[in-house]
């Protein structure tokens, strides 16, 4: 059915099939630097996917008219923007995980993912199916992100939904010695590292290419 | 020709669109931002003087000072908000000081300081330090307070904008004085003192005569010579023109501008070196 309808398709590519963490390898930065905490994964996911849903949106709507000589400096103000705007609207409403993404969030800009998708797709194909493909591959990023993350907290802290007292669920009691290693920056390459061997095994089980 | 000139319309049209939505969200978000900043000021206010009642605002050389009072209008002490320059870009942080001109409290703000690194002004471990420590205190690195190696700059930053902002608190609010250092009975000769600095020594030599402070030379120093330049020779001429070491040391280069005078009274509770002195220079 997904290969007759091409706005399914566009969707679902970015999740499964073209998934920018686990089959592209795109946008590793903020994948391995903010995964420690599933709260932090998950918010910066959504902050990229809010970026690339807006970026998608308007370059395809604009892409009649920038010449193509401009074209990248005008995705990157295009880009930069929404940057801004998703930064401001986070330090406003959101000062927490604010405060926990850091400077990842006007990292954001330089996300290839996102100047990736507006080269590749929507400056060449019609808004709505950017829409779609801005979706589909945000939901991707996000998942990619929260499984990355959820694997880190659950063994490197024992966590789910930390840090901090109030929130945090111990998983496994007080007596648990979380494996340091995965809270730590390398920890967060071993743990990709074994989650994109475990995605490829499923990926040629169900023969997905 | 025409084509630059459409592209460039292009790209100034997509860059004032831009702009455009970016003021129209920072006027939407700024306020909730300033009005979370002050909701956490009044907390910080609260949790360092649980029974405030009222405060009372003053500024000094672009630093708040809050005035805390409690029901019947006794004063508690004072919260001061100060920004200064740490490692990477502004620090700014509260400093509560009760009326015994106590530290009571330090709570960072906001900073830019390298996450791992400079980010250990945050912690308890550095901050509890200070805590108890009162006016009388040197609050001076290797004394009383310690400096965090490897990150030199952002905790000595902190250490020398704390014992300022205390000293300020101390005059100004607390009317605690400093006791003034006398140096009218020594000997007439040249003394040298020398002082730790942050990339290396610095040493002047004094020149003293008749009961007065005549010359001060520099004999060395490892300042950062753009900074240095706003500390010498002003704070010199200061220290010669009031013949006293408690001059004002807000310069562009307050740290190098202290670190003379601290070298000057170091050298003059020394003995003389001689009557000619500038061996090595």
């Amino acid at each position: 059915m997904s290969a007759n309808n091409p706005y399914l398709d566009d969707l679902s590519r970015g999740i499964i099939r073209e998934n920018p963490v686990f089959r592209l390898l795109l946008g590793m930065c903020p994948v391995l630097g903010v995964t420690g905490y599933l709260i932090n994964g998950l918010g910066m996911g959504l902050a990229a996917a809010a970026v690339l849903i807006a970026s998608n949106v308007v370059i395809a709507s604009l892409k009649n008219f920038i010449p193509p000589q401009v074209r990248i400096p005008c995705f990157i103000v295009v880009i930069a923007t929404f940057v801004t705007v998703i930064e401001m609207l986070l330090q406003a409403f959101q000062p927490a995980l604010y405060e926990a993404l850091g400077v990842f969030v006007p990292l954001i800009v330089v996300n290839c993912v996102i100047l990736g998708r507006a080269e590749a797709f929507a400056s060449k194909k019609p808004v709505l199916r950017s829409l779609v493909d801005g979706i589909g591959v945000g939901l991707g990023f996000t998942l990619a992100l929260g499984i990355l993350a959820l694997v880190r907290e659950v063994f490197g802290h024992g966590t789910i939904m930390g840090p901090g007292p109030d929130s945090a669920i111990l998983l496994f009691g007080e007596g648990f010695e979380p494996m340091a290693l995965f809270g730590q920056p390398a920890g967060a390459f071993i743990a990709l590292g074994l989650l994109l061997g475990i995605t490829n095994v499923i990926f040629k089980k169900f023969n997905i290419k | 020709m025409r084509d630059v000139l459409r592209l460039s319309i292009t790209l100034a049209l997509v860059a004032i669109a831009s702009a455009a939505l970016l003021t129209g969200v920072h006027n939407v978000t700024e306020p909730v931002i300033q009005e979370r900043e002050e909701r956490d000021y009044l907390e910080a206010l609260e949790r360092f003087f649980p029974e405030i009642d009222q405060f009372e605002t003053e500024k000094i050389n672009g630093d708040t000072y809050d005035l805390v009072y409690d029901q019947a209008g006794e004063k508690l002490g004072v919260m001061a908000t100060v920004k200064t320059q740490g490692y990477d870009g502004t620090i700014t942080y509260n400093l509560a000081i009760n009326t015994d001109a106590e530290i009571i409290g330090i709570l960072v703000v906001s900073h830019t300081e390298t996450p791992g690194i400079g980010d250990i002004i945050t912690t308890d471990n550095f901050q509890e330090q200070f805590i108890g420590k009162s006016f009388e205190d040197p609050i001076e690195p290797g004394e009383d307070v310690d400096i965090v190696s490897g990150a030199t700059l952002s905790t000595g930053a902190m250490i020398s904008s704390i014992r300022r902002t205390l000293n300020t608190v101390g005059e100004n609010f607390l009317d605690m004085e400093r006791q003034a250092f006398e140096f009218e009975d020594l000997d007439d000769g040249f003394y040298r003192g020398t002082v730790d600095g942050t990339y290396g020594p610095l040493t002047v030599e004094v020149e003293f005569r008749d009961g007065r402070i005549q010359t001060i030379e520099i004999i060395e120093h490892n300042e950062t010579e753009a900074y240095f330049v706003d500390a010498y020779p002003e704070i010199p001429q200061r220290i010669i023109e009031e013949q006293k070491l408690e001059v004002d040391v807000e310069t562009g280069a307050t740290l190098s501008a202290e670190r003379i005078v601290s070298a000057v009274k170091n050298a003059l509770e020394g003995a003389p070196e001689g009557e000619n002195g500038g061996g090595d220079n």
